[in-house]
């Protein structure tokens, strides 16, 4: 039998059983479009979740802090990599700890950084402002992953690269309640005052002042550097030097953390592993992502098991309109091995019209679950912006999110349903003994 | 030796029916030559639809020997029966088992869905069938808006669409009046006269007139028309 023409036979039969067709496959629709909203529900979620985490950082890097032994105090998630050393032993990110890990293969840089130990204030005209500065060991940001909005990437001697959102951080301190807030100033390529404040032994403030020119501006990243200024680590170390009362020997104290940059994003988590293997301590944002992707994944799995709960019973309904058509017809099917149909002819045509019901199901299904998943958008969406109106933050873009392959997948599968629940009904009619199947009444 | 066309040979056919052995057939022997047209005739339960059927490799004989072209029908399995009724035979029968949904057109040309004919090729050669049966007008017609006698006569034109050596018929005349009938009758010998095979189960005496053979069964056996006959009035004298 040709292909086209069992598609025919096929078609033809469904249609002159419309109603119960439609109504078979009701089940189907519900089922399919179960599973195209929630799936795309489980999937918006989390894109919309790693839209809100792109921020967490660059996903080749690796923070490593010292370990000092003991119980570590718990950060964050642990995941597939990072973590905290098993043993006791204190481990410091000493010039030779850095030595160890540039040895490791895969490992693009290790740079240190060094946050300012004591506060600082940066004026500029009449706006001041707390920022969070940081200097690392390296002449040029680029190779922390950042790329200059405007300006330059390196780093000199009294001069500073700032994240994008700093100069925002600027406010008047004298002004009244009630006055009008400032603009944000436009500091790119100007002289900045920097005001390093430590305390005596007797609590007396001792200002020191430093002149700095901002020489670039980096582009949003949306994680901790928006809000950074830039600094080698040397004129860091200085100011710390300087607050603290004491000298830093690097090579005895170690740095307060290490970025390891991994050439290859695939092998982030296992380096992160190594050096957590070596003692320290480190963290990756990707072992965060990943964490957080596969509990989507589990979520997807979970939803799209709903949606497959209620296909299941759309394929026992299959089952039984199946079952009965095969006994109504009970004497065609005689006919049809009469006129020298083989049982595999019996079969192809009564999977065919069970597939079929699927397909027809599944069709409905996906047009509804689509058109489902578009009205949570809207809504949704309303919902969302006004939420993020109300405390801040950037709206989430979408809700529900239907990739191309759920549709296509979810209409095989409802084909594929309706073919599984027509087998048992289609080999009975397949293997009828033709004398019989035409004299039964 | 020339081989007859159909040679039976000591065929049985046992049922179980409410735990008794009831012998359909019990011992048949038959040779039927080609281009014959043979009348099996019979009393209810006597045994003769179950030799058609089992003829038409629609059943299987319980045991004994059936042989189409020399070919051993019971030795078959499923799939080589069923290519071999779709390459030599035509069934008729007594409810004319027309698809419902299907015109007088699709109807005829439906086996010739399972032989893989283009669907261009099966239109033709059903209007050609349906014009031989003298329902050339009625092609785009249901079932349910032909009568009776049309409708078997489409079954007829269906039966004839693989052209096969041997036509097979099962009451043909049974659901029908008498000039439908009549007319059904001079239908199946027509086939005769075009060359084919008809064997024919019936109760109708008028179709021993078309006959070139006659079978008589009784019990499930093959009996002589004179036992026959004795045995019919046998059993008009008991009622």
């Amino acid at each position: 039998m040709k292909f086209i023409d069992l598609l025919r036979l096929v078609a033809g039969n469904l249609t002159r059983r419309k109603a119960r067709v439609a109504l078979t496959a009701i089940g189907v629709v519900i089922g399919t479009a179960a599973v195209v909203v929630l799936v795309s529900l489980a999937i918006g979620l989390q894109q919309s979740a790693n839209e809100q985490l792109y921020g967490i950082g660059d996903l080749s890097q690796i923070q490593v802090s010292p370990s000092y032994g003991g119980e570590g105090v718990v950060m964050g998630p642990g995941g597939g990599g990072g973590g905290f050393a098993p043993s006791d032993e204190v481990k410091l990110l000493t010039n030779s700890a850095l030595e160890e890990f540039r040895a490791i293969p895969g490992v693009e840089s290790v740079i240190p950084r060094e946050y300012l130990m004591s506060g600082a204030l940066m004026k500029f005209q009449k706006l001041e402002s707390y920022v969070n500065i940081i200097g690392v060991g390296t002449n040029d940001v680029a190779d922390l992953g950042d790329e200059a909005e405007s300006g330059t990437t390196k780093l000199g001697r009294g001069t500073v690269v700032i994240g994008v959102s700093v100069p925002q951080s600027f406010y008047d301190p004298h002004a009244r309640p009630g006055q009008e807030i400032p603009p944000p100033p436009e500091i790119f390529d100007q002289q900045v005052q920097m005001v390093v404040i430590k305390y005596d032994a007797n609590g007396n403030e001792v200002r020191k002042n430093v002149a700095l020119r901002v020489t670039g501006i980096l582009k949003e990243t949306r994680g901790e550097s928006d809000w950074t200024v830039y600094m080698p680590l040397d004129q860091v170390k200085q100011f710390n030097e300087w607050s603290q009362n004491r000298r830093f020997n690097y090579n005895k104290d170690g740095y307060s953390m290490v970025i390891v940059k991994v050439s290859d994003v695939e092998q982030v988590i296992e380096i992160a592993d190594q050096i957590t293997a070596m003692g320290y301590q480190a963290f990756t944002p990707q072992s965060f992502l990943e964490g957080i992707n596969n509990f989507f994944i589990v979520l997807q799995i979970i939803f799209g098991g709903v949606g497959a709960i209620a296909l299941l019973v759309a394929a026992i309904g299959i089952a039984n309109t199946m079952a009965m058509s095969i006994l109504e017809r009970t004497k065609e099917i005689g006919l049809m091995k009469a006129v020298g149909a083989t049982n595999r002819d019996v079969l192809a045509i009564f999977l065919g019209e069970a597939a079929g019901i699927g397909f027809i199901g599944g069709l409905g299904g996906v047009l509804i679950g689509w058109l489902a998943s578009q009205a949570i958008n809207i809504i949704a969406a309303a919902f969302l912006a006004e939420q993020a109106g109300q405390q801040g933050g950037a709206p989430i873009s979408m809700a529900v999110s239907t990739p191309l392959w759920l549709p296509i997948f979810a209409l095989i599968f409802s084909t594929l349903v309706g073919m599984f629940s027509g087998l048992y009904p289609a080999l009975r009619a397949a293997t009828m003994i033709p004398v019989l199947a035409l004299k039964y009444e | 030796m020339r081989q007859p066309f159909i040679q039976i040979t000591r065929l049985t056919k046992h049922f179980e029916m409410g735990g008794q052995v009831v012998r359909a057939l019990d011992g048949v022997d038959l040779e039927i030559e080609e281009g014959t047209f043979t009348v099996v005739m019979g009393p209810s339960g006597s045994g003769k639809s179950t030799l058609l059927y089992l003829l038409g490799g629609l059943d299987r004989p319980t045991s004994g020997e059936i042989a189409i072209e020399g070919e051993r029908l019971d030795q078959m399995d499923e799939n080589a029966l069923a290519l071999f009724r779709r390459r030599t035979m035509g069934f008729v029968f007594q409810s004319f088992n027309l698809i419902p949904s299907m015109t007088a057109l699709e109807n005829v040309g439906f086996p010739m869905q399972f032989s893989g004919v283009a669907a261009a090729q099966r239109g033709e050669r059903a209007r050609g069938l349906l014009d031989q049966v003298g329902l050339g007008n009625r092609a785009g017609h249901r079932p349910t808006e032909l009568s009776g006698g049309q409708q078997q006569r489409v079954a007829i034109a269906r039966a004839l669409v693989n052209d096969p050596k041997l036509v097979l018929a099962d009451e043909p005349t049974g659901n029908l009046d008498t000039s439908s009938g009549s007319a059904i009758m001079h239908a199946l010998s027509d086939l005769h006269k075009a060359g084919r095979t008809v064997l024919v189960v019936t109760h109708d005496p008028r179709m021993t007139r078309f006959a070139t053979h006659k079978i008589f069964l009784l019990d499930g056996h093959v009996v002589s028309e004179a036992e026959y006959e004795t045995a019919a009035l046998e059993a008009m004298n008991v009622e």
